[in-house]
């Protein structure tokens, strides 16, 4: 199976972040997760679980710890598929 | 011009609005605590439902005996920590007496349980173990974590099957091993960890079992050592922790091993070295209600029972809970701003329950949290039922009340 692209991960994430925008916030690389759409904290680790399930990496809470944008979520997941 | 508080304006806007609404659910004070089940905020009695008081030993006359002698014998702190002057005969004979209670050889009693887990988990996790954690854990054990360099794993709540997908996902760890921590009977929802499957995942894998006994440790298991013992595991499991400020009804904290290594921890755990040690009071209490908890299948049948009274109670007011009978009964409310209103109604109408709202809830839910008490007794329950059934036929009321509020505020 080929790689995903950083459009496809990008896309996965907006899919993901659907039940916990109920604002319907505009999503972009740039929106902050917690700053700006106003995901809760444990509502952030719930999310990285469904994107580990989806492409079948193990991402550690000390590197989500260090995301804030929806951009850096989507390159920590490039960046494990790549490994 | 900006200042340092800035930060919290959107919490401050959350307190706000529940100060409008009532008063601040996070900051009750009481006036006096007459009993286990009993306190008193101004001239108004209180029927206590959200304590933890869950064997309710804080009024036992020989817990009160064992520390006031303390008090005598020994003074009032201990002004150092365990590594220091803070070891007092009193510390290692609790020691003792609870490494017996649950069959281990190795335990250590710490100031608080939230420095318990922050401590264990912290001395046990080295830079190359991996923490696997249960996504609903308790804040001291996602904080024992941080204070590692180990890397930390969450996994779906209460499932054995999604932490072995998780340890099989990661493969074999170099030169680490794979630490489970886990609850046994989760203090939000009150809902209890199959221990027994997680012994095996965990142990198929190589790793070590870490269980959080805080809300389990006195009220399940024939002798009381919690869930582990109920599910007929205790010998197998790693670790337990649990907390003095629940079942043994003092202040303070313990982690208990199977590995008799768990004592060079002692030497490395920052928040047992740096801090004093619980006071000779607090242990001598502790110490007295072990004792009462190995003798307490009586105090474990009637909290049963009474757990069982109220699920059943709340059930037939078509209540959503969100767990099995056990001692934590939370009452699923449709959000933040009902549950704090339906709160200050109760606690105006002579119940204190625990107003429990996210992030410290699992699923971003609005919790009334009821925890009961041996002490509790049938009638006690009735009235919980009773202002539950009140709270179902005065929201209407409430509701006009509360736009009342939140007008006159404006």
């Amino acid at each position: 199976m080929s790689q995903p692209t950083r459009e496809q991960i990008y896309h996965k994430i907006c899919e993901l972040l659907k039940p916990y925008n109920p604002q319907n916030r505009s999503i972009t690389l740039q929106s902050g997760i917690v700053s700006d759409l106003e995901v809760d904290s444990v509502a952030v680790f719930d999310l990285v679980m469904e994107l580990e399930d989806h492409y079948d990496v193990s991402i550690s809470m000390e590197q989500v710890s260090d995301i804030k944008t929806v951009g850096e979520l989507v390159n920590c997941v490039k960046e494990l598929l790549e490994g | 011009m900006s200042t340092l508080f800035d930060k919290y304006a959107p919490l401050q806007a959350r307190v706000d609005m529940m100060m409008k609404i009532g008063t601040d659910a996070l900051g009750v004070k009481f006036d006096d605590i007459l009993s286990a089940t009993r306190g008193r905020i101004d001239n108004r009695e209180i029927l206590l439902a959200g304590t933890n008081n869950y064997l309710g030993l804080t009024f036992d006359p020989d817990c009160m005996a064992a520390a006031k002698k303390a008090v005598d014998d020994h003074g009032t702190g201990t002004t150092g920590s365990r590594v220091a002057n803070g070891t007092y005969a009193e510390h290692t004979d609790l020691e003792h007496a609870l490494a017996e209670h649950l069959s281990m050889p190795s335990c250590i009693v710490f100031t608080t349980g939230y420095q318990t887990n922050l401590a264990a988990i912290g001395g046990l996790a080295g830079d190359k173990d991996v923490i696997f954690m249960d996504a609903d854990a308790h804040a001291c054990i996602i904080d024992g974590t941080r204070l590692t360099n180990a890397s930390t794993i969450r996994f779906r709540h209460n499932s054995p099957e999604d932490l072995d997908k998780r340890l099989k996902r990661l493969g074999p760890i170099d030169g680490g091993h794979p630490l489970v921590v886990i609850e046994g009977l989760y203090s939000m929802f009150g809902d209890i960890a199959p221990v027994d499957e997680f012994v095996d995942v965990t142990h198929r894998h190589g790793g070590y079992l870490y269980i959080d006994e805080a809300h389990s440790y006195g009220v399940f298991g024939p002798t009381g050592c919690g869930i582990a013992e109920d599910q007929g595991v205790l010998d197998k499991v790693d670790f337990i922790s649990g907390t003095f400020s629940k079942s043994l009804a003092s202040v303070g904290g313990f982690c208990a091993s199977r590995h008799k290594e768990f004592e060079i921890t002692r030497k490395v755990m920052r928040p047992y070295m740096f801090t004093a040690s619980a006071t000779p009071s607090n242990i001598s209490a502790a110490r007295a209600a072990v004792d009462k908890v190995k003798q307490g299948a009586h105090l474990r049948e009637n909290l049963k029972a009474r757990a069982e009274q109220l699920h059943r109670g709340l059930s037939e007011l078509n209540f959503d809970l969100c767990a099995d009978p056990s001692p934590v009964i939370a009452v699923r409310r449709p959000n933040e701003a009902v549950a704090a209103m339906e709160w200050n109604w109760l606690i105006e109408n002579g119940v204190y329950v625990n107003l429990a709202v996210p992030p410290g809830t699992p699923q971003s839910s609005s919790l009334l949290r009821i925890s009961l008490s041996a002490a509790h007794t049938k009638t006690e329950i009735d009235a919980i039922i009773g202002a539950f059934k009140g709270l179902g036929e005065n929201q209407g009321e409430m509701m006009q009340s509360m736009a009342a509020k939140l007008q006159a505020a404006e």
